[in-house]
């Protein structure tokens, strides 16, 4: 499965992991920002004086490759990522829109407007690298796998975090005691339905129910929520009587079903038809304009730019803008109005249930290139407004020099307002992961939208990809509900990718064949929606759907389900034929002449006694989860029937495990689908354990962890990074035990680890519980060799004043040139050198001063020059340098490693290869002994799997296939019972045609003596990765050294050399020793020892002084040395120095005892010899 | 004197394989102590001349100079003449600075990649200053293929890249580092000493018999096809790991056989890097050995000596 040298490895698979990213933003650019410019509203401006009305709006978006700053007129060279990431600069191209200005009804002005250089994203359509191969990549000095999907800001890589969102366009029932706050007389219950628009931004409703048996919609509008009687809402959409509105609401309840199964109707729906019909005749509202009016009347004054319309204008404003938003037919609001309103009614009878908001099948995502859509309308938005305030203030001035006819003079006026500042808006959103914005964009936080996709090694670079976060508001909740793994997400969510702690079950990550839906469709065009849903449409007609549009009256459940098409009721169907309908659609979805998309979801909710609110709901929007499974009810004619299904409709579906058995299944529910494989419900990191099925669940979830705290092969292109610090493992080595997903994702490009020979027994005294230890000459020969680059940016440009920017210069001192022999002429250091602590490695010039500056290492250890690299953009003077620096990082003691199955350990000797113990056959002496006590609790089996696979394999010279729930995959691969044995005798059996014992285990002697160890020895090959939890960047040693200066006590970290906490419990440690001298070490004379003046007369020690010597008219005598008058100290408050004893004492103690006198407490100490201080 | 027979060995040795770097001998008529010395002295403390410092010019490669450096003292170097050259640090010619020719050999690489073919630099680019010194040959001369004659890659350049540098060769012993040590492995095993019960072999029958053959994961005993007894094939080929004890007791046929390791008999196999014969390492091993024993001996001459060990000190001397 290997392939062979100098092939190019398919990277297809690695792609698609990152392709809903891409194709949110390729979408974007290529029709996402002509939507969302069309949904921007045109601002008016209306001047008195000359009664002209100029409208503005924008048109014509058009988003550019990125380019170099011009170096001459002709030539505009592209500007590659690895370019931005060591000039600290962004990947951006330049965004140009029309500005349209039109005076009253006259012709259209065009003005093309630059409005900033605008991010772009990594391998999407405007992005240098799109559709280079592998080889072309790395003469661009990136990847060869490089996938994208990222932005380069400051030369930083930010990934857009997937982050949960409501399902779109579906109504959800919901209950909260949120609600009940509301007003007086709300109940905890209501329907809500998130409503997305063409250019995704979106508008929540909520229909809540009061406790009269009426209800209410609500809506936000500017920052504020508005709540309307929803009996006006109706007959403000279309057309209609009451009667027409109480059969639409009844139309789900007929007494001859009522209490049987899929009755959502009770007598009680007719009474509450006749509370809401009954609110509109007290209002005296009777007619569809009386109803409009009533809206027009309370909105206008929150309507500003609708202030001198009349008041139905101002109401069918409200009721298109505002509500329902996703439709854009009145009828289909009415419909959908109607649906909702039976669902909550449902919803209170309890003849269903609640949706529950944090099951995955009411969830979707929120895309990368969506929220930038969505940021970016609004900044656009504000632009607009803030020009027309611009030139409002203008015509009050009532100034001669603005002419308002004069399109020049506008457009002067609205430049005021820079352009740039957008894109500067949607890059800094992207850098820091904030929203800047009024209205909150109907999302439910406002920051932590990006991460920085950072490198500490690929899975964890990779895992940025795949994660999926629930919200910033849920971390602070300590509830469970929220992160729970719901049945609902199995084949969508990992199970055991999720970190521990706080952020387990928020952050979960995607499985390796669970995929984003997007806007292209499988042959890369962009769907045309209309066309799709007039298939559709077609399509259920067909099979017998009654159509919802010439106004017949639906019947509802038990009779008839509604239809929703992406939340648009379109129809209703037979109960008896609904089954029917869905299985022809599955066909017609796995078929590829058809026109349905393949990822539609279709679910069907079927009738229940007291289940979900049944329907078949429809849905064929971007942002959905689906994943691949086999259709087994179609008929297979050689193709293998993919369907792609969503978390909505699985949970109502039939699908079988490969295993074979049926699980329990009853006859009346045969299997209408099946997986493809087991490990499908596993991420891309979780199915890198070896037969992680053999584990205990706990030990695969750490591994995920672990994986990605790793030491590995970081980049093949290391020698074009500028990462701030990099993890490099020098030595890595392929695993012999892999998985298919290993193979698959190629992450033999990036390696983690080492195969390396594991003995488990009891050797030494130093492998106590988790220590392990590594042989001495493994080590020497290059196991687990490393360095950490550490690369810093030296901009002049930013460094000191304004003043002195650009005199400012790299060059070396003449004077001092042998005090610096590791700066060469041009102040930058030399590559190879090797820099000490407070050695200078950088030579700063000041023309205007004269001066020389050199820069200094910081830290404690010695680091070698990697590579020094000049940005050469000012041809003047070298302005701006990254110096990368090597840290060599070899295994040392205290430094931590871990297998592939969550066993992880600290090294705590390194032991000499003779004193190994070794094997008198092969002369095999173990790299690394763990302790056997690592393997009955945790109930790693795989690692011993793992163990005696790796033998068979390298005895063999071939890989070793380790993908989990092997049993389940042989059988159906069609082989008798007899052959397929479980895995422990495979390979035992492939270890006894080499001559080896069946189980791993070997005889083994001691390295010391000579002798035979009397017990058997578990040995074999483990693949082993380094942590990045190293000793040199960790251990702490100090004696004395900084302090603070109020009270005198070691300061507080590492990096500043402080002091090492030593708290109650060691305090309790060394007094159990009775170590008493070393206790008053750590907490007296290391800490903050000092020696005081007491008076014993008086007790005090702050009225004490120096007396300074008299100078006495003294004549020299010859020959004789002067006089010394000796020192004396008195105390104030005495007037003598009899007293004066010294005390040795915490600085502390004096500092309280002037806190206290400044509150007028005096302290005095009684002194005693011996028996201690009295206060 | 009697009380001194029983400290005396008289070791016999059998050389049955002799390769340049392979060895396989007996060891008999001693014990375990003295054969597990012979191989840790073999593993740590047979002298070598390896790479220890090296100086770089000039590197453009895509390795580090570390790694590179670490990869040249890795290079096994011919050391027939290691064990009468003096360490670095006990030489009073170059003053202790390691770099004269008594305690060191120096070499030099200079290679730069001038086509758009990649260049492999291996340790036949390295020049040595002795001929007695040099990177390990580890070409097959039967093979005339041209590919054969490769020495050990160092790194790989691509065209303009390129790697100049000079590094220093010393004495030193795998106790230090391993990259002095002379061996690859070197392992013994105790010689077994098998005794089949045939009564109670006789109770089995001829599938009884393959099944209870059949445990031993290594090929021990066969059967005879024309007697159908059950014969010791290869008794070194067992591997104490008492296999056939298992199965014979679940058998219920306890004490079928007896295997026994004989603590006076010892199957050594030495394999060596080829920095020294493996028939030369065993010399310098026991030479080594000898020179050990002598520290010993020699202190135990003087007055402290005596005071420390009294009877016994006089005892050894035999007075």
């Amino acid at each position: 499965m290997v392939a062979k040298p100098g092939s190019v490895p398919d990277f297809e698979a690695l792609r698609e992991l990152f392709k809903h990213h891409i194709e949110s933003f390729d979408y974007m650019v290529d029709a996402g920002l002509d939507t969302m410019l069309g949904h921007i509203k045109p601002v008016e401006v209306f001047d008195d004086f000359t009664s002209t009305k100029l409208r503005i709006w924008l048109d014509n978006p058009v988003l550019y490759p990125p380019q170099k700053e011009r170096i001459s007129r002709t030539m505009r060279e592209a500007l590659l990522p690895f370019e931005c990431r060591q000039a600290k600069i962004s990947y951006s191209g330049k965004i140009t829109i029309d500005v349209c200005f039109q005076y009253n009804d006259g012709p259209i002005i065009r003005e093309n407007v630059n409005f900033g250089q605008f991010p772009i994203m990594l391998q999407s359509k405007l992005c240098n690298l799109r559709g280079a191969d592998p080889q072309k990549l790395v003469s661009y000095k990136e990847e060869a796998s490089e996938m994208g999907g990222y932005f380069i800001l400051n030369g930083l890589e930010r990934v857009v975090r997937l982050l949960i969102l409501p399902k779109r366009n579906y109504p959800m029932s919901m209950v909260r005691n949120s609600f009940s706050d509301r007003r007086e007389g709300y109940t905890d219950k209501a329907v809500v339905i998130r409503c997305v628009r063409a250019d995704q931004s979106s508008l929540s409703v909520r229909l809540y129910y009061l406790r009269n048996g009426s209800a209410r919609l609500g809506f936000w509008l500017r920052g504020r929520e508005y709540l309307l009687p929803v009996g006006i809402i109706l007959k403000a959409l279309i057309d209609t009587t009451d009667r027409e509105i109480y059969v639409n609401l009844t139309s789900c309840y007929n007494e001859k079903y009522e209490k049987g199964k899929g009755a959502v109707g009770t007598q009680l729906v007719g009474e509450r038809a006749k509370i809401i019909l009954d609110e509109l005749r007290d209002l005296s509202l009777f007619t569809r304009l009386q109803c409009l009016e009533y809206i027009g009347e309370h909105f206008q004054p929150v309507m500003n730019e609708l202030k001198n319309d009349s008041y139905p204008i101002v109401a069918d404003a409200v009721l298109k803008d505002c509500i329902l938003v996703h439709l854009d037919n009145n009828f289909d609001k009415f419909n959908l109005l109607i649906f909702m309103l039976q669902k909550l009614f449902s919803l209170i009878d309890q003849t269903s249930v609640p949706d529950n908001p944090d099951s995955l099948q009411n969830h979707e995502v929120l895309l990368p290139g969506h929220l930038i859509t969505l940021y970016l309308k609004e900044k656009l938005e504000d632009w607009l407004q803030k020009g027309r305030r611009l030139l409002l203030d203008e015509i009050d001035k009532k100034s001669k020099k603005f002419d308002f006819s004069d399109i020049v003079q506008v457009k002067k006026v609205m430049d005021k307002n820079s352009p740039k500042q957008v894109s500067t808006a949607v890059e800094n959103m992207l850098k820091t992961g904030r929203l800047v914005t009024q209205t909150g964009l109907d999302l439910q936080q406002r920051a932590g939208y990006t991460v920085q996709a950072e490198r500490l090694n690929f899975l964890r670079f990779l895992s940025h990809f795949r994660a999926v976060h629930r919200g910033a508001s849920f971390a602070g909740l300590r509830t469970t509900t929220v992160r729970k793994l719901l049945p609902e997400s199995w084949g969508f969510l990992c199970p055991v990718h999720t970190p521990d702690g706080e952020p387990c079950g928020l952050l979960n990550h995607m499985t390796c064949t669970s995929r984003i839906t997007s806007f292209f469709d499988s042959q890369g065009n962009i769907k045309d929606y209309f066309k799709i849903k007039m298939s559709i449409l077609n399509v259920l007609l067909e099979v017998g759907m009654t159509p919802s549009l010439p106004k017949i009256f639906l019947p509802g459940p038990p009779e008839a389900l509604t239809v929703l098409l992406d939340g648009c009721v379109v129809g209703c169907i037979a109960s008896s034929e609904v089954e029917k309908v869905v299985a022809h659609i599955r066909e017609l979805k796995v078929s590829s002449v058809a026109v349905i998309p393949d990822d539609m979801e279709v679910g069907y909710v079927p009738l229940s006694m007291g289940g979900a609110y049944p329907g078949l709901y429809l849905c064929t929007s971007p942002s959905r989860f689906v994943r691949p499974v086999r259709n087994i009810s179609i008929a297979s004619d050689g193709s293998e029937n993919i369907e792609l299904i969503g978390p909505f409709e699985q949970v109502f579906m039939e699908i079988r495990c490969p295993d074979g058995g049926d699980g329990g299944r009853k006859s009346s529910f045969p299997a209408t689908h099946e997986e493809i494989h087991p490990t499908v419900m596993l991420s891309v990191v979780a199915n890198l354990t070896p037969w992680s099925d053999h584990n205990q669940s706990p030990r695969n979830m750490y591994q995920c962890q672990m994986a990605k705290q790793t030491m590995a092969f970081s980049s093949q292109t290391i020698q074009h990074r500028a990462d701030q610090k990099l993890y490099h493992l020098q030595t890595p080595q392929t695993p012999i035990v892999r998985t298919s997903t290993y193979t698959k994702y190629n992450i033999d490009e990036f390696p983690t680890g080492t195969n390396a020979i594991v003995a488990v027994l009891a050797y030494t005294g130093y492998d106590m519980e988790d220590a392990m230890i590594l042989n001495k000459s493994s080590v020497e020969r290059g196991m687990f060799h490393g360095q950490i680059y550490q690369t810093e940016t030296i901009d002049l440009t930013e460094q000191g004043g304004r003043s002195d920017r650009s005199s400012r210069m790299f060059r070396k001192s003449n004077i001092e040139k042998s005090a610096c022999p590791s700066i060469d002429s041009d102040g930058l250091p030399h590559v190879g050198q090797m820099i000490r602590p407070d050695e200078p490695y950088c030579s700063i010039y000041n023309e205007v001063t004269s001066s020389i500056h050199t820069l200094k290492r910081k830290g404690s250890e010695a680091v070698y020059v990697d590579y020094v690299a000049a940005d050469v953009k000012n041809k003047k003077h070298l302005q701006k340098v990254n110096i990368r620096f090597r840290h060599p990082r070899n295994p040392v003691i205290g430094d931590k490693f871990s297998s592939r199955h969550g066993q992880k350990g600290v090294c705590s000797q390194l032991w000499p290869d003779v004193d190994m113990p070794f094997s008198g056959t092969t002369g095999m002496r173990p790299d690394l002994i763990i302790n056997p006590h690592a393997f009955p609790s945790r109930m790693t089996i795989a690692m011993l799997l793992e163990s005696v696979a790796a033998k068979g394999g390298s005895l063999r010279g071939e890989f070793v296939d380790a993908t989990p729930f092997r049993s389940s995959v042989t059988k159906d691969s069609g082989e008798s019972d007899s052959k397929s044995g479980s895995l422990v005798d495979d390979l035992g059996l492939l270890l006894r045609e080499k001559g080896f014992n069946y189980h791993g285990l070997e005889v083994l002697y001691s390295g010391v003596y000579g002798t035979e160890l009397t017990c058997e020895i578990f040995i074999g090959p483990v693949y082993y990765q380094r942590l990045r939890h190293m000793v040199s960047d960790k251990f702490q040693v100090r004696s004395t050294g900084t302090i603070d200066q109020v009270t005198r006590q070691p300061i507080k970290g590492r990096k500043r050399g402080g002091g090492i906490r030593f708290g109650e419990m060691e305090r309790d440690s060394l007094l159990a020793h009775g170590a008493a001298y070393l206790l008053h070490d750590r907490l007296h004379t290391c800490s903050d020892y000092h020696i005081a003046d007491v008076c014993s007369l008086c007790g005090s020690m702050l009225a004490t002084t120096f007396i300074q010597p008299q100078k006495r008219p003294v004549r020299e005598i010859g020959g004789l040395p002067p006089g010394r008058a000796p020192k004396k100290v008195t105390c104030h408050a005495c007037q003598t120095s009899k007293g004066m004893e010294t005390v040795a004492m915490p600085y502390v103690f004096r500092y309280l005892a002037a806190e206290l006198a400044a509150m007028n407490i005096k302290m005095t100490l009684k002194l005693s010899d011996g028996a201690g201080v009295g206060a | 004197m009697e009380g001194g027979v029983s400290y005396a060995r008289m070791p016999r040795v059998k050389i049955r394989e002799l390769k340049d770097d392979y060895a396989k001998f007996e060891l008999r008529d001693t014990d375990a102590s003295i054969a597990n010395a012979l191989r840790r002295v073999m593993i740590a403390e047979v002298p070598t001349v390896a790479i220890d410092l090296v100086e770089i010019e000039v590197n453009s490669s895509v390795l580090n100079d570390e790694f590179i450096a670490h990869r040249l003292g890795l290079i096994p170097l011919t050391s027939e003449r290691a064990m009468s050259m003096r360490f670095s640090r006990d030489c009073d010619a170059c003053d202790g600075d390691g770099q004269c020719e008594f305690c060191s050999v120096e070499f030099h690489l200079r290679v730069k990649c001038m086509t758009d073919q990649t260049l492999d630099v291996t340790s036949k680019d390295l020049y040595s200053s002795d001929p007695t010194v040099s990177p390990v040959d580890f070409s097959d001369p039967s093979a005339t293929d041209s590919d054969n004659n490769r020495g050990i890659i160092i790194v790989k350049l691509r065209r303009g890249q390129e790697l100049k540098l000079r590094a220093i060769a010393r004495k030193g012993i795998g106790k230090d580092h391993a990259k002095w040590s002379p061996a690859a492995t070197v392992t013994f095993m105790y010689e077994p000493e098998i005794h089949i019960n045939e009564d109670l072999m006789e109770t089995l029958t001829l599938e009884e018999k393959r099944e209870w053959v059949d445990s031993s994961p290594t090929r021990v005993f066969e059967i005879d096809p024309v007697t159908q007894q059950v014969m010791v094939v290869d008794a070194e080929a067992y591997t104490y790991d008492d296999e056939v004890l298992k199965k014979a007791e679940a058998m219920g046929k306890p004490g079928l056989v007896e295997i026994i390791a004989r603590q006076d008999s010892f199957i050594f196999t030495v394999e060596s890097t080829g920095a020294v014969k493996a028939s030369q390492l065993v010399l310098n091993a026991i030479e080594i050995l000898k020179q050990k024993l002598d520290a010993v001996r020699l202190s135990e001459d003087t007055v402290e000596a005596d005071d420390q060990f009294g009877e016994l000190g006089a005892h050894m001397r035999g007075g």
